[in-house]
């Protein structure tokens, strides 16, 4: 199966809605995708986990995906990552 | 995946009204307003409690054909939506035993996804495990 991986800075701390948004995006693709920031690693389809990353403006957080849709997952979700977090919420 | 897809939808059941309105609008808007989350908190005169006829009405407005996931707020509510789901003998609607924020949280964003009714009350029932910090 293709695995597929990226990173970015946050602009913005990843609040409730962006949360929801990363989880909502990464729920539709069939690969397993997770997200890393500092030492911590949750399931992206889990919007409690994501929230639970607490993860801050500035810091580096990179999402990992596995499966047959993995490259696609990647790109929505950094882009998701990247936009929402501008917006807070 | 469709937005036009039915998605399961979800009735919270409180106690109190405001607490209901005041999750589901939270889960809604976490969940990105796709989803249908309908509160049913407090009894018909506007008290503390709960009401079997404010469930069964909220059970009508939710169920958009792929099933409705009920979480109550503490257990005497379930007492409530028990006795009504056995007179309504629908296996497309599920009560699920989850904390009443985070498991609503938590199954408007899976329901959001396009997860079928047993996939969105698991995750409900996940955030049993779900550390905030």
């Amino acid at each position: 199966m293709p695995a597929s991986s990226e990173s970015i800075t946050l602009e913005g701390d990843l609040h409730a809605r962006p949360a929801g948004a990363l989880a909502v995006a990464a729920g539709r693709f069939t690969a397993v995708v997770c997200v890393t920031a500092g030492a911590r690693t949750v399931d992206a389809k889990s919007v409690l986990g994501v929230m639970g990353l607490g993860a801050t403006s500035g810091q580096r957080v990179t999402v990992t995906a596995d499966g047959p849709d993995a490259e696609e997952a990647v790109a929505a979700l950094i882009a998701i990552l990247g936009d929402a977090t501008r917006v807070g919420g | 995946m469709s937005q036009l897809a039915p998605q399961v939808g979800i009735v919270l059941v409180s106690h109190s009204a405001r607490l209901a309105e005041g999750a589901a609008d939270l889960a809604s808007q976490v969940g990105g307003g796709t989803v249908t989350v309908v509160a049913a908190g407090g009894t018909d005169d506007g008290g503390l409690g709960t009401s079997a006829a404010k469930v069964a009405s909220a059970l009508r407005r939710a169920d958009e054909g792929a099933g409705v996931l009920v979480l109550p707020d503490l257990g005497s509510a379930v007492l409530t939506v028990r006795a009504l789901l056995e007179d309504l003998r629908d296996a497309s609607v599920a009560l699920v035993d989850a904390p009443f924020v985070e498991g609503a949280v938590a199954a408007t964003v899976t329901a959001a996804a396009g997860a079928d009714l047993k996939s969105v009350a698991r995750a409900a029932e996940e955030a049993w495990h779900a550390r905030k910090f």
